[in-house]
């Protein structure tokens, strides 16, 4: 298993798309960052915390979760991934977890990018920031959701073969499908994999009534349900496959 | 036990019934040409064989072990398929160096296959800018990685120039030397022609034929000889007075079941000067067809 994990993660660091999608995340989130720091006056500390938590780098690492399954049936290279790893469940366990590992350093570097940015314009603004123990808290919380992330990436992308659909799919739920059930249900968009849970963990508030998102424990449970959820249609469908 | 061993194969897809009821074995320090027409069931059997397609009935192992009970799949296989894809941003090298991790191969192992397959040169080159020669001698490098026992190649010619086929024979021929069972498919019999030791051939998922190259080549009607006399008419007549058939072409004679040794002592017995005598070997495509005209 650990050489099945070696492998995925040099696969992952020695291809474009991760290094690309990286760089998108962590330029996109420190332009976000840096405009709401210097152009936002009025600020509480709850909307210091969600400046360090509501970035894009979740959405970036969902998508490298996504390419990295599905890719293998674009490029067609799941064949010599399952020559290499015949136990097909152990290569879902050994991808999901490489992609987790990847979601949560690239949640790590991001965070820290941001959250040094971030705190030193508000300082220099004189304005409220965060101490290291909320910042603290506010890292572990990125990581677990960006880990969570890049895991559910990669079995919707074992669950849905084309990379497009799959990548849709993901966009129409993250910004279509659970914001309008945050709006309209949110006593059901609250348990969503994309916003709503991953909500919970990171204490954000989704449209300022803390009543809509669940406590983080229990979106940390909710989350791993999703997880479970996922990687057992996707374990089941690729051990099924005929690699014709 | 032999390397590989198929016995009573059968793969359904929905109504289409791709391999049936097939066994044959691929001996250890030979190469076995796996031979059909196109759509035959070769490529099925081969990814059975792999764990890539799950049979419907049957088996397919190696040494009585189905790929996914190896300890190390790429120590003991080494496999090249037919459509062999890598991902077209990661380098020849990172590939190889990724299937090295995967099956816990030493690091010194790429440099290695890589000089084997004469790819050193284009190693860190990107792989969607290799020709179909190099795409072939990456897989193959692939396939040798973990120095495995048996090597399974479907269609390895597929795509090749005249010089990639020629070194794809020396490399099937150096490994069965080294004592490796290898298994080739192909639909172009005479590109295998000259590196197999033993055939197998399947047309519509049914095996056809096996055996030694010699033996598929004699056919069904046995050995034939080809002589060439001072009278052949005299030697037609006695040759034909013994119940042989005899086909003319000229002053040759053909005798279809007779061997070289009968034809000579006959030719002796009546005292008719012989010129030329030889065994005639039906040509593979003969057998081939012959072997699977019934169904196509």
């Amino acid at each position: 298993m650990s050489a099945l994990l070696r492998a995925e993660l040099l696969k992952l660091r020695t291809t474009r798309t991760f290094i690309a999608l990286t760089a998108a995340a962590l330029g996109l989130s420190l332009l976000l960052i840096t405009l709401i720091a210097l152009l936002q006056d009025d600020w509480v500390e709850q909307d210091v915390r969600e400046l360090f938590t509501g970035d894009f780098t979740g959405l970036f690492i969902l998508l490298l979760g996504v390419t990295g399954m599905a890719g293998e049936w674009r490029h067609r290279t799941i064949t010599s991934t399952v020559l290499a790893a015949p136990n097909r469940l152990r290569l879902l366990a050994a991808k999901t977890i490489a992609y987790a590992v990847a979601g949560a350093v690239i949640s790590l570097l991001v965070t820290l990018a941001i959250m040094a940015v971030g705190t030193t314009i508000l300082s220099v603004r004189d304005l409220p920031t965060l101490g290291i123990a909320d910042l603290t808290d506010g890292l572990w919380r990125n990581l677990v959701v960006s880990a969570f992330l890049g895991a559910f990436g990669v079995c919707i992308g074992g669950l849905v073969r084309s990379q497009i659909a799959a990548i849709v799919g993901l966009l129409l739920l993250t910004f279509a499908i659970e914001p309008t059930l945050l709006a309209v249900a949110p006593h059901i968009g609250q348990f969503g994999p994309t916003s709503g849970a991953p909500n919970g963990v990171l204490e954000l508030e989704a449209f300022g009534d803390d009543t809509d998102i669940l406590s983080p424990a229990v979106a940390l449970l909710v989350l791993l349900g999703w997880l479970g959820l996922v990687f057992a249609g996707a374990a089941t469908l690729l051990q099924r496959r005929d690699l014709v | 036990m032999a390397a590989v061993e198929i016995r009573a194969l059968h793969k359904r897809f929905g109504k289409v019934e791709a391999v049936k009821d097939l066994s044959f074995d691929v001996e250890a320090g030979r190469v076995t040409g796996f031979l059909g027409p196109n759509g035959a069931g070769k490529s099925t059997t081969l990814r059975a064989l792999l764990g890539l397609v799950r049979p419907t009935s049957g088996t397919a192992t190696f040494g009585g072990q189905r790929y996914d009970e190896l300890e190390h799949p790429s120590s003991q296989v080494g496999a090249v398929l037919e459509d062999a894809s890598f991902h077209p941003g990661r380098t020849g090298r990172n590939h190889l160096r990724v299937l090295a991790a995967a099956g816990e191969h030493p690091v010194s192992r790429v440099d290695e296959v890589l000089d084997a397959v004469g790819l050193n040169d284009a190693a860190d080159r990107r792989v969607k800018g290799y020709s179909m020669g190099m795409r072939q001698r990456l897989a193959i490098a692939a396939a040798l990685l973990g120095d495995p026992g048996v090597l399974v190649l479907d269609e390895p010619t597929n795509g090749l120039d005249p010089p990639g086929i020629s070194w794809m024979r020396g490399i099937l021929r150096e490994q069965a030397a080294q004592g490796r069972a290898v298994l080739v498919s192909s639909h172009l019999l005479a590109e295998v022609a000259q590196s197999v030791d033993d055939v197998v051939i399947i047309a519509k998922g049914e095996l056809r034929g096996r055996g030694t190259l010699a033996e598929v080549l004699g056919g069904d009607d046995g050995p034939a000889t080809e002589v060439r006399s001072r009278d052949p008419e005299k030697l037609a007549h006695a040759l034909e007075s013994r119940g042989l058939r005899v086909e003319r072409d000229g002053d040759v004679l053909l005798v279809p079941g007779a061997t070289p040794e009968q034809v000579g002592e006959i030719a002796a017995e009546e005292q008719v000067a012989v010129l030329g005598l030889a065994p005639r070997m039906r040509s593979l495509e003969a057998a081939f067809f012959a072997l699977t005209e019934e169904t196509t």
